[in-house]
């Protein structure tokens, strides 16, 4: 559905994005993460056209964006965080006009997706009175006009309260359930993105360092809670199994280590064992330890 | 929850997509509280110049020039008559600032508030978006200066009612007309704002480029009154006069040669024709400008 190809974009001489590529298949949900500056809103707006990547391109369903924008983008809706609407006109006016950039209003439509974000109560209201939460909700409403196939979300749940959060997230599982839809995710929250998102890209200064499957990511490292004594007499023992030490009480070991064989060596070595376990590493543990450089890029 | 079913709007034509866009456009124009101002500051503008007009000073000061060309000062005292002052004063004045405000925030504005962004989401060029915005800003130039004429108009007549005739008096452009007849002055002055109309849309044109570019809506327009008021200062030194017809404050005022008695055409024609054209020119930097700007938050 989406592929994005060796995209390189550099903004007055300094590189923003090296390389990054990456591809959605159709029905899936990719996140896209990584800290300020890492270059996730660009490659969002190399996505969009808004941005001319230097090197590279993007297909949606096969088109070309840099060759054929408005053709490619005829089945994609975006939301942005902090959703800039014309404040001084109502919600139904503010989807008039950026329906018209679709190819024409369809009433009934519009109609149908208000009710569906909760907005028909206020609709006709000036979007200067509506709460971030309602501007996230309009925002999402416009994105769906006239029915998308993609749908990229820079950011949509930054500032809704812990209700408002569910509630988005539940509608774009929902969308994805029923009506297929691909999303590209690209979000600070990354308990979000680990319970809606299928697999995520980690970017690191403009580079990809990290793709993954997200149910599979406990298993691709695995990670051990250990509580051992003397742990300089220890250290060597689990780097000789490959090993690392993540953070105090936690080791990586890879997949294939047989991990009795590990507590046998270490017993064997003077070290007590009092507890060895595995442990659900989450995209957090993930994230931090790629941007902390721990982890290996892909 | 249910999911909602609908079919995709059916695409209209082209033409009719752009009819769409340009009313969403105008829609949005009008929708803003500054686009209002300029209304109410016209208005303000003409009720002004009517109260100096009312004035005895003013009415001596007029009737010498009227019966110093052997006209009779009863008629050419009239509402068309001060029309034709109201527009030729206000629109210099106050048009410029206001045409280069409302052209000046309709690209840059729009990007500083971030609307943009919402609009690249959507599949339409950058260069239809431009035409859709550079003729909305094109019509409501136009009509804004008829608007000015109406009002100008139904105010004259509430004070010196409606008859008389139309007295034309432009020194920097040499031009001398008098019309005692109410339906052939009427006439004339109507073509005369829809020549002031396609004169100030190169204002807006200006504006409307440096629109395109990466600045500040309020930079735009402030570009755009200075190149005007250094045109039209440069224009006023006697070294430039003979130059005169390569200023851009020049062509704009060409529109006053509608009023001579004999309308000269090929002279209209030419300034009219120089004006359009650099309205082009100035819309195609604006669009390559603003094609070759990367759209970031």
């Amino acid at each position: 559905m989406l592929e994005a190809i060796d995209l390189n974009k550099s903004f007055g001489g300094k590189p923003a994005l090296k390389d990054v590529g990456f591809k959605l298949e159709r029905g899936e949900i990719y996140g896209l993460l990584g800290h300020n500056g890492a270059g996730k809103s660009t490659t969002l707006g190399i996505i969009l056209g808004m941005v001319a990547p230097d090197q590279g391109e993007v297909l949606i369903d096969g088109i070309s964006v840099q060759e054929q924008r408005s053709k490619a983008l005829r089945k994609v809706g975006a939301i942005f965080e902090a959703p800039a609407f014309y404040d001084y006109m109502t919600g139904w006016q503010n989807l008039k006009i950026l329906m018209s950039y679709s190819g024409g209003f369809d009433e009934k439509a519009a109609c149908e997706v208000i009710g569906r974000v909760g907005l028909e109560q206020r609709i006709g209201s000036k979007v200067r009175t509506y709460s971030h939460g309602m501007r996230q909700r309009l925002a999402l409403a416009q994105s769906l006009l006239p029915e998308p196939e993609l749908l990229l979300l820079d950011e949509p749940t930054d500032g809704l309260d812990p209700e408002g959060i569910k509630w988005f997230r539940d509608f774009i599982l929902e969308l994805r359930e029923r009506k297929g839809m691909t999303v590209l995710f690209n979000s600070h929250l990354l308990s979000e993105v680990e319970l809606m998102c299928d697999r995520v890209a980690i970017l690191r200064e403009g580079q990809r360092v990290f793709e993954g499957s997200v149910r599979n990511l406990s298993d691709e490292i695995p990670t051990y809670q250990v509580d051992l004594e003397a742990w300089s007499a220890a250290e060597p023992v689990i780097a000789r199994f490959g090993g690392s030490l993540l953070q105090a009480g936690r080791i990586a070991l890879p997949a294939s280590v047989d991990t009795a064989q590990v507590v046998e060596d270490l017993v064997k070595a003077g070290v007590r064992v009092r507890e060895f376990a595995k442990v659900r590493r989450s995209l957090e543990d993930v994230y931090m330890e790629i941007l902390d450089g721990r982890g290996s890029p892909n | 929850m249910c999911i909602w079913k609908y079919s995709t709007a059916e695409v209209a034509p082209t033409d009719m997509i752009f009819l769409q866009q340009l009313r969403c456009e105008l829609r949005k124009l009008f929708a803003r509280p500054r686009t209002w101002m300029g209304y109410g500051a016209f208005v303000a503008m003409e009720a002004l110049i009517l109260t100096v007009y009312k004035l005895e000073t003013s009415q001596r000061h007029m009737r010498g020039i009227v019966e110093r060309n052997g006209l009779e000062f009863s008629t050419y005292y009239s509402s068309l008559t001060i029309t034709f002052t109201i527009m030729l004063l206000s629109m210099f004045l106050l048009g410029s600032i206001y045409f280069a405000l409302v052209a000046g925030d309709i690209v840059a504005k729009e990007n500083e508030d971030g609307n943009l962004r919402m609009v690249f989401a959507r599949p339409i060029s950058r260069f239809r978006l431009l035409l859709v915005k550079y003729t909305a800003v094109s019509l409501y130039t136009f009509s804004f200066v008829f608007f000015v004429g109406i009002s100008g108009y139904a105010m004259a007549v509430t004070a010196v009612g409606w008859e008389g005739g139309l007295f034309v008096m432009e020194p920097k452009m040499k031009v001398f007309a008098a019309y005692p007849d109410w339906s052939e002055g009427a006439a004339r002055l109507a073509l005369s704002a829809a020549g002031i109309g396609i004169s100030m849309i190169t204002l807006s044109s200006i504006a409307f480029m440096f629109s395109c570019f990466k600045i500040k809506p309020a930079a735009a327009t402030i570009i755009t009154l200075t190149i005007l008021f250094v045109d039209m200062i440069l224009q006023s030194f006697p070294f430039f006069r003979p130059y005169e017809s390569y200023f851009i404050t020049w062509r704009m005022s060409a529109w006053v040669f509608l009023m001579e008695q004999y309308i000269s055409w090929p002279k209209i024609i030419e300034s009219f024709v120089f004006l359009v054209g650099l309205n082009f020119s100035l819309f195609t930097i604006g669009w390559l400008a603003f094609q070759t700007r990367d759209f970031k938050t």
